[in-house]
């Protein structure tokens, strides 16, 4: 197998690996800005520099060239190599940073370079803390800088578009940006204008960066020139708790990381999936945050004389089960959710498949030629997949509202839904029935309900979803709620607010969080008022459960869904229809 | 009022001939654009706007090789545009005599235009005429070679009279030996 000789130390390779994509696969630290593995390679920011070198081969007699002492002869480039565009070739030798001094001083030139015309005003900058540049520099730049005349000044504040906001002094030029658009969105809004000192990226006159993907180019910018006008100057990196999620504001199921500080939702980033989303999520994804903050329904909520009041768990137990008695098997109908985990739909679909109430359904929320092909999928809700392979039956809003006309229903019973605020129903409908709504945030339908149940939506409970391609992927709880607690659900990250704050520090506060419970605990808060309890604790219980009795779900587990990222449980998703 | 800038059919043609020079959409920007300025007097992003759809091509980039270069007007300048030259050699050789002195003579600064309308000033990097410093070049025709302030004032005045100055030959030092023998 070939081999390459990082700083002395020999490493296998097979392919034709980029150095320093090699060296950071194996964990070799080095500093870079331009480079992006997703990303075309420019070799502009020349921070990457490496001496290398190739032994000597000689064609006669067919072997390297051997020295005095029995060593290969090296023969080194003449000048220093930028490792991210110099391909590895069998017994190549790389000297870093760690074994050269020549690389070093060069690491720290170029960072001279690349600081002259910075403001290096990182307590101001939203990027301090995960800003290459500032990391960069402490590692690998210089002490000072012998450039000390006035910084070149460039225009600061410059909203590029509705959602992305340039501060043009701060930029390196390292064209990430640039190269996203024409690369990976391929919309080509932006550019680098002028010359020399004086450029910056911009867009055309006249336009804006309306770029769907816009905010990908605020994660990739390995320095604070680009910021998102949502999060600028919302919070301090070092302040949040970064845990992995879904995105379930679309079918594709983009893979997230969700910030958070005091158990608010501060900002949505993507999380590299390389089946999935690659390192990029739509904009409209990052929005997401509003519904997990605000218009929560928090405590249940019950209609008493047409007033409605917050009302006890007991007591919205106690009505669900009272509401339940006696009713025939076709007097409830269950409306299952795609907008709901598999485990929440998988608990309301067992519990009344028990009590032999067999109308359940659910309605699809997939807008025909509003996707894009990339990240952006027809399917607005997250687990359609997963819905039709619980086996809910799959109804369009004719046929929905056809059946509630007609049938006879007592009591409905839906899932986090927005059925009416949709256009799926018409509100008339879910009148004159007992209406129970299981929903986390106040909408349309939930206006209507008779009994609304707070439910813990995706970043407040362990829960999975089957996007539009048939993959299984899951989110961990992000956010407490009034039941949950970081410090003893040992999957909830722990910042360092959570971890030094105490109750009497301002900025620790009980106020954000939820009185909500996740829907499956509520359904088997029901069950055992009913004696049909199934004992769950967890959602990876459920999920161990589903395993066992559906074979779509066959072999799955948390723990395997987080190995591999996620797991592909359909083959061809056109051949998936409702059971 | 909004004026609309397009191409005539002749000219297309020339851009279809320019097009057919080159194996990708993104090269023919240069002189599409020359060929624009020359016939609008400039580049501004209306006209950046015309060439990036005839060209099909992102105005973006074609904003990016506007802005790029000097001798692109991405703003409309006056009917003369003198070019001094900034850059090490003519710094070091006066340049920037010349272009104070040419700003205190019109009145205005650096990338600005007189009011009516005759001149304009640009501070530019090297126009690769070292060997004349300090040099200028006019509406990017004529190189002004070995300038002073007296040189400049005459340059002006003959301007203004409607007289272009004339191509200046100068011969290399070696050449010049040559002749002399």
């Amino acid at each position: 197998m070939p081999e390459i000789f990082i700083d002395n130390v020999r490493y296998e390779f097979e392919g034709k690996p980029l150095v320093l994509q090699f060296m950071l696969d194996h964990g070799l630290d080095h500093p870079f800005f331009c480079y992006h593995p997703s990303l075309s390679i420019p070799a502009n920011c020349r921070q990457c520099y490496v001496e290398a070198g190739t032994p000597v081969f000689n064609r006669e007699t067919n072997s390297y060239e051997l020295d005095e002492s029995g060593e290969r002869v090296i023969r080194f480039f003449p000048k220093l190599m930028t490792a991210c565009s110099l391909e590895a070739t069998d017994g190549m030798v790389i000297k870093t940073h760690r074994t050269s001094a020549l690389v070093e001083r060069a690491q720290k030139d170029t960072m001279e370079f690349i600081l002259v015309n910075h403001p290096l005003d990182c307590p101001i900058c939203d990027q301090a803390g995960e800003c290459p540049l500032q990391i960069q520099t402490y590692k690998y730049g210089p002490e000072g800088s012998r450039f000390e005349h006035k910084k070149v000044h460039k225009p600061k504040r410059i909203k590029l578009g509705p959602r992305v906001i340039l501060d043009a002094e701060r930029c390196i030029n390292c064209t990430r940006c640039v190269r996203f658009t024409e690369e990976i969105s391929k919309t080509h809004q932006l550019t680098i204008i002028s010359r020399g000192d004086k450029n910056y990226p911009a867009v055309a006159p006249g336009t804006e960066f309306d770029d769907p993907y816009s905010l990908n180019t605020v994660d990739i910018c390995p320095v604070g020139a680009l910021t998102s006008s949502d999060f600028r100057f919302k919070a301090r990196v070092w302040e949040m708790n970064q845990t992995p999620g879904i995105d379930i504001t679309n079918g594709k199921g983009c893979n997230i990381d969700v910030w958070t500080r005091d158990n608010v939702v501060m900002r949505i980033t993507p999380r590299y999936n390389p089946a999935v989303n690659d390192h990029w999520m739509p904009d409209f994804g990052r929005e997401d945050i509003r519904r997990m903050n605000e218009n929560r329904i928090s405590k249940p909520e019950v209609l008493l004389d047409g007033d409605r009041i917050k009302s006890s768990w007991n007591n919205a137990e106690l009505n669900f089960t009272e509401n339940l008695a006696g009713l025939e098997s076709n007097e409830i109908l269950v409306i299952g959710s795609a907008f709901s985990s598999v485990e929440d739909n998988y608990a309301v679909k067992k519990l009344f498949s028990t009590l032999g109430f067999n109308h359940q359904v659910f309605v699809p929320n997939i807008k025909e030629g509003s996707g894009d092909g990339f990240l952006i999928d027809d399917d607005q809700y997250p687990n359609t997949n997963g819905c039709r392979l619980l086996g809910f039956e799959e109804l369009t809003s004719e046929k929905l509202t056809l059946l509630l006309s007609k049938g006879n229903f007592k009591m409905i019973v839906s899932l986090e839904d927005d059925l009416v605020g949709r256009g799926v129903l018409n509100e008339d409908l879910l009148k004159e029935p007992y209406f129970v709504y299981m929903g986390s945030n106040h909408n349309k339908t939930s206006a209507l309900a008779d009994l609304i149940v707070p439910i813990a939506n995706s970043v407040e409970q362990s829960c999975s979803y089957v996007n539009s391609s048939g993959r299984i992927q899951r989110t961990t709880a992000a956010k407490e709620t009034l039941y949950t607690n970081r410090r003893l659900n040992l999957e909830m990250s722990v910042g360092r607010l959570d971890r030094y704050g105490t109750k009497f520090d301002n900025w620790v506060t009980d106020r954000n969080r939820i009185d909500c419970i996740p829907a499956w605990d509520f359904i088997e808060r029901v069950a055992t008022n009913l004696d049909k309890q199934t004992g769950y604790e967890s959602a990876s219980e459920i999920m161990d459960e589903i395993a066992s009795v559906l074979p779509a779900f066959n072999g799955l587990s948390y723990d395997r869904i987080d190995d591999e990222l996620g797991v592909q449980i359909i083959g061809d998703v056109s051949k998936v229809t409702s059971a | 009022m909004s004026e609309t800038f397009e191409f005539t059919k002749e000219e297309l043609a020339e851009i279809d001939k320019i097009k057919a020079k080159y194996p990708d959409k993104k090269s023919p920007v240069m002189p599409v654009l020359w060929l624009a300025q020359n016939k609008f007097g400039h580049v501004e992003p209306e006209v950046q706007q015309l060439v990036a759809k005839t060209l099909d091509i992102p105005a973006a980039h074609v904003y990016g090789v506007v802005s790029f270069y000097t001798q692109y007007y991405g703003t409309r300048k006056g009917k003369f545009v003198f070019d001094v030259c900034t850059t090490l050699t003519c710094q070091l050789c006066g340049g920037y005599d010349i272009l104070h002195h040419l700003e205190d003579k019109l009145g205005i600064k650096a990338g600005e235009t007189t009011e009516d309308g005759m001149f304009s000033i640009q501070s530019v990097e090297c126009l690769g005429a070292c060997g004349y410093a300090p040099m200028m070049q006019i509406t990017n025709g004529v190189y002004c070679n070995h300038l002073t302030k007296e040189k400049v004032d005459r340059i002006v005045d003959d301007l203004k009279a409607g007289k272009m100055p004339e191509f200046e030959q100068i011969p290399f030092p070696q050449h010049q030996n040559e002749s002399s023998k």
